[in-house]
């Protein structure tokens, strides 16, 4: 047996508050680290300067191009929500993730706080499943930054108007802000499978960066097999597939079935990564 | 201590394992489950299925249909470059939005995965617009057209306007000269959409064609065609070459507001008037135009049609588009007449700024043979002579530079 399970607390097990007064002290001090509050205004800036360089460009020839929404955000400050997160989506926000679920575990061994988070009686199974929720809440307020200064930046810059949908349709700026919301929700909930890997990545070392750069690797290496047309087969249940697919939203008839393969894809991640970190920081030897 | 927590190591690794076994569960189940539910149909002869299509009021109904060709063209990936654009049909996989409210107006959206191509028809008026370039194209009636609509009230066909495939719309291609050159049998039953199906098979009775055979799935209530599945005769028994069908459907009148379209505020709107050659008035009409030739029948049917200003439609000339319409209707050639559609609504997609170049495109998919040049998919053949001359036919292409 490994000194680390006979470090495994043997108290009865604590109440419920144990976990929220444990999910309360790391949710303030993921929070409320330098390094994440500078991440958060990272990603604050991308809205920002997407909406000013857009506001600067408008009535020039280069004004109405740009790749997906990015044209039409002149006409509608709601659409630089959606264009500031289809902006961050590829690369910024796995960057983001990357960074703080891959500090979860391998972030307290490399400063040596895990051997004591664990002596003290905090069951792994609790430590981890906090880990993961706050890791999951940091992705979840990531994409909300952008959504809500993208808002704001937008309805100053160009102020919001009814909202052309994608199949040429109006519907009213109220209808449209649901619409928008729907589009950041599905955002985070698609981020969630990533935060799972990133969890699992960081049980699996002790040097956060490798769990970090880990992470990232992962989501651009699902984009890019993603991209290949002769790995079809496997594209519905790679990570990244359905990310695009919050574009279901800004369609006339927002239509559930849609948006289920994604959401279940991103289950199927967190619930297979989720399992697999549990199960090896459960066993695991933990030294440091 | 508790037995749950000295998990030895391995029952903890079996935890994992155990959660891979439920996802891969998941993903295999519907299907498991689909086929436990067997439909239960009365029997139905070909010809009492046949007459119970034709005889059926169209219903009302909105749904999901899935389009796949695989005609051996390479236009793979061109989507993700456009967008959604009908040229997508001609290859791959594509995602329609259908609502119809059974008579004469409708909605089909092609999906691409930001990006939407829509085609509305509302009695004698019909849209298209295109999310990737924000155009809209308003077809309507010319002034005698509309009068002519206006008496008869119903039973005309809306403007010219782009047509997106359907499974309705193929079926009855398919359908229209059944009885005289095919033998039709009825299959098992199937479940289609969720919806017990009868389902019927088209064997042409000529080997001259390249349509190995068609099958019809048709809802066993409203006898509303679900799925069609085209093989050519290049084909293996699982792939069909081209298959249209829907993967939900919802028997209920859509919303007006789906049914409707008004041109968004800042999108630049093309206006098209179509007119309709009128019955008395098509002999005046042959004299401009010179009619297209039908040269064989049924499945065998060549479409040949003189004088057509290729330059003029690779630049989205809409004269050398009217003349090229002209060549409607192609009996018995079901996919056929589908693919010229495509054609002729993949150049009349292209107003404004041309996000593809047609000539470009029209190089990479015909070959150069003796007689002109030649696209050659596995359902259909088509010949452009030197001399301006198109021959269309699901037919080889042998058989073309013959008739050439």
């Amino acid at each position: 047996m490994s000194p680390a399970e006979t470090a495994t607390p043997t108290t009865a097990p604590r109440t419920g508050g144990g976990v929220r007064h444990l999910l309360g002290s790391e949710l303030r001090l993921v929070f409320g680290r330098r390094r994440n509050v500078v991440l958060l205004l990272g990603l604050a800036a991308v809205p920002i300067l997407l909406g000013v360089v857009i506001f600067i460009t408008q009535d020039t020839v280069v004004g109405s191009q740009g790749p997906g929404f990015i044209g039409r955000v002149a006409g509608n400050g709601l659409f630089l929500v959606v264009a500031a997160l289809f902006t961050c989506l590829p690369f910024l926000l796995p960057l983001t993730i990357g960074i703080v679920s891959g500090d979860a575990i391998a972030g307290e061994a490399a400063t040596g706080t895990l051997r004591s988070l664990i002596t003290v009686p905090v069951p792994r199974t609790r430590l981890l499943l906090v880990k993961a929720i706050v890791a999951l809440c940091f992705a979840a307020a990531a994409v909300l930054t952008i959504a809500i200064v993208g808002l704001i930046t937008g309805w100053v810059l160009f102020g919001i108007s009814d909202l052309v949908l994608l199949s040429g349709d109006t519907i009213t700026a109220g209808a449209g802000l649901f619409r928008v919301l729907g589009v950041a929700a599905y955002v985070a909930m698609s981020m969630s499978g990533l935060v799972m890997v990133g969890v699992l990545l960081s049980t699996l070392t002790e040097t956060p960066v490798a769990a970090m750069a880990g992470t990232v690797t992962v989501a651009v290496v699902s984009a890019v097999l993603d991209s290949l047309p002769q790995l079809s087969a496997i594209h519905p249940g790679l990570l990244t597939h359905y990310w695009i697919d919050f574009a279901e939203f800004l369609r006339l008839e927002v239509d559930p079935a849609a948006l289920a393969p994604g959401l279940l894809v991103q289950a199927a991640w967190v619930l297979l990564a989720g399992t697999i970190a549990w199960s090896r920081f459960t066993t695991a030897d933990i030294s440091s | 201590m508790s037995t749950t927590r000295t998990l030895s190591h391995r029952a903890r690794w079996a935890v994992p394992a155990v959660a891979a076994v439920v996802v891969a569960g998941a993903l295999a189940g519907p299907p498991l489950l689909a086929a436990a539910d067997e439909p239960a149909l009365p029997e139905a002869t070909p010809v009492e299925l046949l007459t119970s299509i034709a005889e059926a009021e169209p219903a009302a109904h909105s749904g999901t249909v899935v389009h796949t060709a695989r005609l051996g063209l390479p236009t793979g990936g061109l989507t993700e470059i456009t967008g959604a654009d009908p040229i997508g049909l001609l290859g791959g996989s594509s995602t329609l939005r259908v609502w119809t409210d059974g008579a004469e107006r409708s909605r089909v959206s092609l999906l691409g995965s930001a990006s939407e191509y829509s085609v509305v028809h509302d009695g004698p008026q019909a849209w298209t617009y295109s999310s990737t370039d924000d155009v809209v194209t308003h077809y309507t009636l010319d002034a005698a057209a509309q009068a002519r609509y206006e008496d008869a009230q119903e039973g005309q066909t809306p403007p010219g306007a782009p047509e997106l495939p359907t499974p309705e719309e193929a079926a009855q291609q398919a359908l229209e000269h059944v009885e005289e050159f095919s033998s039709v049998t009825v299959l098992e039953q199937a479940t289609v959409a969720g919806r017990d199906a009868y389902q019927l098979q088209i064997t042409p009775e000529t080997d001259g064609t390249l349509v190995e055979q068609v099958r019809i799935a048709v809802d066993g209530e409203t006898f509303t065609p679900l799925q069609v599945q085209v093989w050519s005769t290049s084909d293996t028994a699982e792939t069909p070459a081209l298959e249209v069908g829907y993967t939900d459907i919802t028997f209920a009148t859509p919303d007006d507001a789906v049914l409707s379209f008004s041109a968004p505020a800042g999108a630049e709107v093309v206006e098209e008037t179509v007119s309709l050659p009128s019955e008395e008035a098509s002999g005046e009409a042959s004299a401009e135009h010179t009619p297209p030739e039908t040269i064989g029948e049924g499945w065998e049917s060549v479409i040949i049609i003189d004088d057509v200003d290729l330059q003029g439609l690779l630049a989205g000339d809409p004269e050398a588009l009217a003349d090229a319409a002209a060549s409607h209707p192609m009996p018995g050639s079901d996919s056929g007449q589908e693919l010229m559609e495509e054609f002729m609504s993949d150049s009349e997609g292209n107003h404004g700024p041309p996000s593809l170049d047609a000539a470009a495109l029209y190089e990479q998919l015909t070959t150069e043979v003796p007689e002109g040049r030649v696209l050659s998919t596995t359902l259909l053949s088509v010949l452009i002579t030197d001399d301006g001359r198109l021959l269309i036919g699901s037919v080889p292409v042998e058989t073309l530079q013959e008739m050439a």
